[in-house]
């Protein structure tokens, strides 16, 4: 019950809601005494020859009003309390989206985006759960079952009541424990199904290997296995799921032939009438809802004590890079210098970069090369002050990058990173993703430059072709064409391109190369790149090696050095003398 | 995840549907009459209880006579009937979900076998994604519907139908009067139905739009934030949780209206209608009050039945839409492109002849035009040429994936499409630009699903294509696990296995689309040695992207739009100072350009 404590802000937000639907429930139950009570009466009165017209007609008329009472007061506590259940999820949901975009990338490197989702549905939907269904079970098992027993005690016959009410404490335990156990089984059987879904994607994904090697009867095989395995898990759940209807007849059942054993003796000793009997009997089928609820309410409690921690301790993260206090409200521009004595990332114990120490002049273009793992890409999240807790300083524009807003910081800087992420909209949207309302010959102008104009023509509705999964695929080179334009849209003062330019081929890379120093001539840039053609160009280049700059200069005193660089150069030009296989 | 459209189906497409799946349950006629007997041994038990209690009350309560023997025996019967009900209507719900689980494995498998009989043009035009979810989700939903609808509707069509009986048998007069409940049924049914569909409906694409938005957010929060967008994309998602929101109100409203609380307003008439008929019948006559009982006992059974269909409409809705989309994949007719088996051919040397091939993929524009070249038996042939040249294209003919109809093309002098498909798979080994690797292991990934594949081979072969280097040195060896289309290995190494895993077939034609991703120094040495390894003795096609990559082959074919603009060696080529001599000399520059 701990949740419902916890969802307690909640309550008292929506409490008006709250009372008036309990209010409505609890008349509801009050109310659905009647008909079994008038059904005694009337079989009473019938058995007794004492029934008058007017009398009949009075019993009538008030059974018809609470019929209708009931239609609204069981209309309005589900709005009521349905509703209110429905408005808590929209609101966690909204709490923990708005959460999700304020965390750090360190966030979501130690998270996957699958478990994300996870808490955004299935934890939400166990929270709305208990604040619909689990309210409703509390309310009505208490409700309508204390006051059907109650009336059942008082107004017929406690002893027969308590007689009758012999078997119900195991439905509740049976169908609670059938709950717990149908949950972990349903959860097997969510696996298996999932295992057939992969193998699914798999075999789709890897359709002309298969068609390759001529396998299709074996994958089909394979197939089978799985759904059958799938057949398999579902059975059990259903040889439990199963369970519940005959649990509740058979004890219903003991109980029914108890009130009769019992309910004749008391008729035989007057203790009660046959219109009593028939009463009590109707009043018992009452008991079954509010009993099964009791039995839910458990599991459901359960289930959201178990999301709601999970929820709150997501929302608990604090985002680990926030605005300092009177941070300066400027876009920065101007030089860049970068000096780090010391870095590691959080997840991990080795150093990531140590004694980086390099200016940048406005206007410059610098090149970083260096295998992967060298730091290149280090540089680059601490620029964009992705993390922190280095040692060191990274000055831009004569400030520190963390004495910025965030916000200011990020309008100076263009990012285009390595995985080109899209989304699935038109083409012309994801390039104008800083600015939806930008004129579209702006967007034309970034798409030129970026030389991804004419093939975004080809596509059969040009710019507003959408991407991803619902529309059309783009080769690899035009996704990092488009999240060039996207970054050249913003006119940023600091444009990074961390290996943006690998699945372009070499005539590509020099138009956009050359595009960029033309358009970009005050502004700063920065670009690692595995290939050197890409930066050869470059004012400055350092050669990153093991988290620490290796060399530094331009293209030609890095060749003089005879160091990293030149290895480099001369690897590929290895490469070239073993491509022509000794011709030449 | 991602917001599929649904299709709009006319009445008579529901109906269409609808009788195609049910004639799923036709391999388990047995099954479902055994099922069926159950389900009416248990209504028949639901609704004797109530009438041996009223034969107890009139009988024995009301005159207050208790014949030992006589009320032992209708107590003895009741508790048997109980019983009885308990364990048959287990074996009923059991009976039931084994049925329609099998059903749905059937479907699945059918399903899923069409898929692997669609030809490639399919998988060009339909996203994975779609596939995938016509193969499990769709079936799923659909599972649903046989689990949970068909077995209530069925239960409500019984019950009503044992319910009528018993009535009649108590009192003709009122059974028939209570007839007049049925049209009331049917009117309610029909109402919930005609709104609930596109309420329902409209919540589950609220929904699902709901958390594409989450998931697309999550996956580009890095851009959202370098780009400062969280702000608008919070106000996207508020816009997108509201209108859920509002959607579910109207499905609660909806539901609060109709469903169960009109059900029991409903349920209260009739109560009413049966108290006022037995009371004013006993103000002349004599009533037995037990017949009272069974009466209003009975006819609160007529209304749960009717409750839970309606509750399922949606779920019966949804069925038939996935169903519509499963049969319409069953029904592509896209196929792998046949093979009309002259003779029982055989490859031997495997010498390849492509004469006069032109191909279209959408039967406009040809992407080959004329295409005629002669590969020995042992030689290689290499195609190079910009994206879009048309080498992917001959690769597709050559791998059956596409059927063409203009020109032909010759193994040993017989047509390619006069080959068994086996024959063809067998001694022909592709190995793709970007390796695939499935979910296993190492040598599950090389010896895929030959079973007669020794351990040895694997291994033989790995070191044939000089892969055991990098394999030998991950924890587990040839048992290391594959998991996310092994993601976890460099792409160079991705391709010695798919190397690997082609030479361990010992194909007779060799087929290499050469990757162009990023392979570091080291594998690429690797690769290299064992493509020379892999060419020796085998007839070759490949695609490449480095010209250096293919100086030694027989034959070097440019392609240009389609056309074949020049043919030669790699010398001959260089000397005609043409096409291949200026993308060879780009390609050098580019890397001069370092230097």
């Amino acid at each position: 019950m701990k949740v419902l404590l916890q969802l307690s802000w909640f309550f008292k937000q929506r409490k008006k809601q709250y009372a008036l639907g309990i209010a409505a429930l609890v008349l509801v139950s009050i109310l659905q005494l009647l008909p079994p009570k008038i059904i005694g009466i009337i079989v009473d009165d019938i058995t007794l020859g004492r029934l008058t017209a007017p009398g009949l007609t009075k019993w009538l008329i008030i059974l018809g009003i609470a019929g209708i009472l009931m239609y609204f007061a069981r209309f309005y506590w589900r709005v009521m309390i349905f509703g209110s259940a429905v408005l808590l999820s929209r609101t966690m949901r909204e709490k923990l989206f708005n959460h999700f975009t304020r965390m750090s990338p360190s966030f979501y490197q130690k998270r996957r985006v699958g478990d994300l989702m996870a808490h955004a549905t299935n934890d939400i939907n166990a929270l709305q759960q208990t604040a619909g269904m689990g309210i409703l079970t509390l309310v009505d098992s208490i409700s309508t079952g204390g006051f059907v027993i109650l009336t059942m005690a008082i107004t017929i016959n406690w002893k027969l009541t308590l007689i009758a009410l012999i078997p119900l404490p195991f439905m509740i335990f049976l169908t609670s424990y059938y709950g717990r156990l149908l949950r972990k089984r349903f959860r097997f059987a969510q696996e298996a199904f999932s295992n057939l879904n992969d193998k699914t994607q798999e075999s789709i994904t890897g359709i002309k290997v298969i068609k390759t090697f001529g396998q299709q009867k074996e994958d089909i095989e394979d197939f089978t296995n799985l759904s059958t395995d799938v057949v398999g898990k579902n059975m059990r759940v259903a040889r439990i799921d199963a369970l519940f209807d005959p649990t509740i007849t058979g004890i219903f059942a003991v109980s029914y032939i108890l009130s009769f054993y019992f309910g004749t003796k008391y008729i035989i000793a007057e203790d009660m009438s046959i219109g009593d009997m028939v009463a009590f009997s109707t009043y018992l089928g009452l008991l079954v809802w509010p009993m099964l609820a009791f039995g839910f309410l458990f599991n459901i409690v359960e289930r959201g004590n178990a999301s709601y921690s999970r929820i709150t301790e997501l929302l608990s993260i604090a985002p680990e890079i926030t605005d300092l206090p009177g941070a300066i409200d400027k876009r920065p521009e101007g030089d860049l210098h970068f000096d780090i004595e010391e870095f590691k990332f959080p997840s991990d114990e080795a150093l990531a970069l140590h004694n980086v120490h390099f200016s940048l002049k406005q206007g410059e273009t610098m090149g970083i090369v260096g295998r992967t793992g060298s730091g290149k890409t280090a540089i680059l999240k601490l620029l964009l002050r992705e993390f922190e807790g280095y040692k060191g300083s990274i000055v831009y524009g004569g400030n520190p990058i963390n004495q910025y807003k965030q916000q200011r910081l990020r309008e100076s800087i263009g990012y285009v990173p390595q995985d080109h992420f899209l989304f699935s909209t038109t083409i012309a949207e994801n390039i104008a993703f800083t600015n939806p309302k930008i004129a579209k010959e702006k967007i034309y102008e970034a798409s030129r430059l970026a030389q991804i104009h004419d093939d975004i023509l080809g596509f059969s509705e040009g710019y507003e072709t959408i991407v991803g999964e619902r529309g059309v695929s783009l080769s690899g080179g035009q996704q990092q064409r488009v999240s060039i334009a996207r970054a050249l849209i913003m006119e940023p003062e600091l444009l990074i391109l961390d290996d943006s330019l690998s699945a372009v081929d070499a005539k590509t890379e020099e138009a956009i190369l050359e595009a960029l120093k033309q358009y970009r001539t005050g502004e700063t840039t920065i670009i690692t790149s595995h290939r050197l053609s890409a930066i050869q160009h470059a004012h400055k280049i350092i050669v990153m090696h093991e988290g620490t700059i290796a060399e530094a200069g331009t293209h030609e005193e890095l060749l003089a050095m005879d160091g990293k660089y030149k290895e480099m150069y001369e690897l590929q030009q290895l490469e070239v003398m073993v491509e022509q296989g000794g011709e030449v | 995840m991602s917001v599929e459209k649904q299709p709009k189906l006319t009445g008579k497409d529901q109906w269409q549907v609808l009788k195609r799946l049910l004639s799923y349950t036709a391999p388990h006629k047995a099954s479902i009459t055994i099922a069926l007997v159950l389900l009416i041994m248990t209504i028949t038990g639901g609704i004797v209880g109530p009438l041996i209690i009223q034969r107890f009350i009139d009988n024995y309560l009301t005159p207050l006579n208790f014949p030992e023997r006589e009320v032992t025996a209708i107590v003895l019967l009741y508790i048997g009937i109980q019983l009885f009900m308990v364990v048959v209507s287990y074996f009923q719900l059991m009976r039931f979900q084994d049925i329609a689980l099998k059903i749905i494995q059937q479907m699945r498998i059918d399903v899923f076998s069409k898929v692997h009989g669609l030809g490639m043009r399919y998988f060009d035009k339909t996203p994975a994604g779609s596939i995938v979810s016509r193969v499990t989700n769709d079936t799923e939903s659909i599972k649903d519907m046989f689990v949970s609808v068909i077995v209530t509707f069925l239960q409500a069509v019984f019950m009503l139908i044992g319910v009528y009986i018993a009535l009649f048998s108590l009192d003709v007069k009122l059974a028939l009067i209570s007839l007049l409940l049925l049209p009331l049924f049917l009117a309610i049914v029909v109402i919930y139905r005609r709104y609930s569909t596109d309420f329902y409906q409209d919540l589950r694409e609220r929904l699902s739009q709901l958390n594409a938005k989450i998931a697309e957010s999550l996956s580009g929060m890095g851009m959202i934030q370098a780009f400062r967008q969280e702000q608008r994309l919070e106000a996207e998602f508020d816009e997108i949780n509201e209108k859920h929101f509002r959607a579910g109100m109207r499905n609660i409203k909806f539901d609060g209206i109709l469903l169960s609380p009109a059900i029991d307003l409903l349920y209260t008439g009739a109560i009413i209608f049966v108290l006022g008929y037995f009371g004013f019948i006993s103000l002349d006559s004599p009533v037995e009050v037990g017949i009272l009982y069974a009466f209003t006992t009975l006819i609160g059974r007529l209304f749960q039945p009717v409750q839970q269909v309606m509750q399922r409409l949606s779920i019966f809705q949804q069925a038939i839409v996935s169903a519509s989309r499963v049969f319409k994949l069953m029904d592509d007719n896209d196929m792998e492109p046949e093979q009309q088996i002259v003779k029982n051919a055989e490859i031997g040397d495997g010498k390849i002849e492509f004469r006069n091939v032109s191909f279209s993929y959408d039967g406009k524009a040809d992407v080959l035009k004329n295409i005629s070249f002669t590969a020995n038996a042992g030689e290689t042939v290499a195609l190079v040429g910009h994206t879009g040249s048309g080498k992917s294209s001959i690769i597709n003919l050559l791998m059956r994936f596409y059927e063409y109809e203009r020109g032909d093309i010759f193994i040993d002098g017989v047509s390619l499409k006069e080959y068994p498909q086996e024959e063809l798979r067998q001694k022909t080994g592709l190995v793709l630009q970007d390796p695939f690797m499935f979910y296993g292991d190492i040598e599950s990934n090389i010896r895929l699903h030959n079973k007669e594949m020794t351990p040895e081979e694997v291994r033989g072969a790995a070191e044939f294509v000089r892969a055991n280097d990098f394999i030998e040195k991950l924890p587990g060896k040839f048992s290391h696990r594959v998991t996310e289309r092994g993601s976890t290995f460099s792409s160079g190494q991705r391709q010695l296995v798919a190397f690997a895993r082609t030479i361990a077939t010992n194909p007779k034609i060799l087929v290499l689309d050469e990757a162009t991703a990023n392979i570091d120094t080291e594998t690429e040495v690797a690769i290299q040695a064992s493509l020379e390894k892999m060419r020796k003795g085998r007839t070759t096609i490949a695609i490449a992207h480095r010209l250096s990559t293919i100086q030694d082959a027989e034959l070097i074919l440019v392609l240009h739009k389609g056309e074949i603009v020049e043919r030669g060696t790699h010398q001959e080529l260089l000397s005609q100072k043409g096409l291949y001599h200026m993308m060879y000399e780009l390609q050098n520059s580019t890397i001069e350009d370092v230097i």
